[in-house]
């Protein structure tokens, strides 16, 4: 193992970076809560789903985390009645895409709740190794 | 030189607290990984009741020692508060718990580091 003073913020960087990923996709998914498609009866917009999966590092021999792929949420689409809208089908009904707005809001919280834990191992990992340098000051 | 072993073994101590921090690093980075288990190293009274019967040895000829070396610090897996359905068992609040540890912990390493520095500078200064 290399450096590790060094190793969290290297480790703590991947998961800021796999974190900011996830909210990406739940920005995505919010933005696009009401995309329905456009022509009668197509598929509207799908939800996606992040998955992460550990990585280890050669260089430090450090478990890192990155993003594993970014699937799609087959749950099945909510059907509304609105013969209007040109999305809809013969019988008027359209369908809406698969987003839950309580889910991606709790999935926001947790997203921001770990990227929070990793600032904080930024900052204690960047203290420890002001303390050690303080030591060729005294 | 007891002071020279006093520093020995502060700084087998900070070694082993940067160590801890790399492992909190990555079960933080983890912390939403599905089936990751979380990390710990081994205590520090043991790395240190491993390593004080060290025996000096200058040629490959000689008797081995039975303690393991400093470098040998033992990952186990933690003892983990809850375990999430995706068989996570990282928490974030144990994992803070333990930063904070570790960095009170490296405080007062690099103070006694300190404090025998001077000592050691006030005696040869006279």
């Amino acid at each position: 193992m290399s450096d590790p003073l060094l190793s969290p913020l290297r480790i703590a960087a991947s998961g800021l970076q796999a974190q900011s990923t996830r909210m990406r996709v739940v920005s995505e998914n919010i933005a696009n809560a009401q995309t329905t498609g456009t022509t009668a009866g197509s598929d509207p917009y799908q939800r996606k789903t992040v998955t992460f999966q550990g990585e280890l590092d050669r260089v430090t021999g450090a478990e890192m985390v990155r993003v594993g792929g970014i699937g799609t949420d087959e749950t099945p689409f909510i059907l509304e009645h609105d013969p209007g809208n040109p999305a809809a089908n013969a019988e008027g009904y359209v369908k809406m895409p698969n987003v839950r707005m309580l889910v991606e809001m709790a999935d926001m919280r947790e997203a921001n709740r770990s990227y929070e834990a990793n600032i904080q191992v930024v900052k204690q990992a960047r203290e420890i190794i002001n303390m050690t340098i303080d030591l060729l000051r005294s | 030189m007891e002071q020279v072993y006093l520093f020995g073994i502060a700084s087998q101590r900070t070694s082993w607290l940067a160590t801890r921090q790399t492992l909190v690093a990555e079960n933080v980075a983890n912390a939403n990984t599905p089936g990751y288990q979380a990390k710990d190293l081994a205590s520090f009274s043991e790395v240190l009741a491993s390593t004080r019967l060290d025996l000096a040895s200058s040629s490959n000829m000689h008797m081995a020692s039975l303690g393991g070396t400093s470098d040998s610090q033992d990952v186990v897996t933690e003892t983990p508060w809850d375990v999430t359905h995706s068989g996570n068992s990282v928490s974030l609040e144990q994992e803070m718990l333990k930063a904070g540890e570790i960095s009170r912990a490296y405080s007062l390493d690099t103070s006694v580091v300190k404090a025998f520095h001077r000592l050691l500078v006030m005696s040869v200064k006279g």
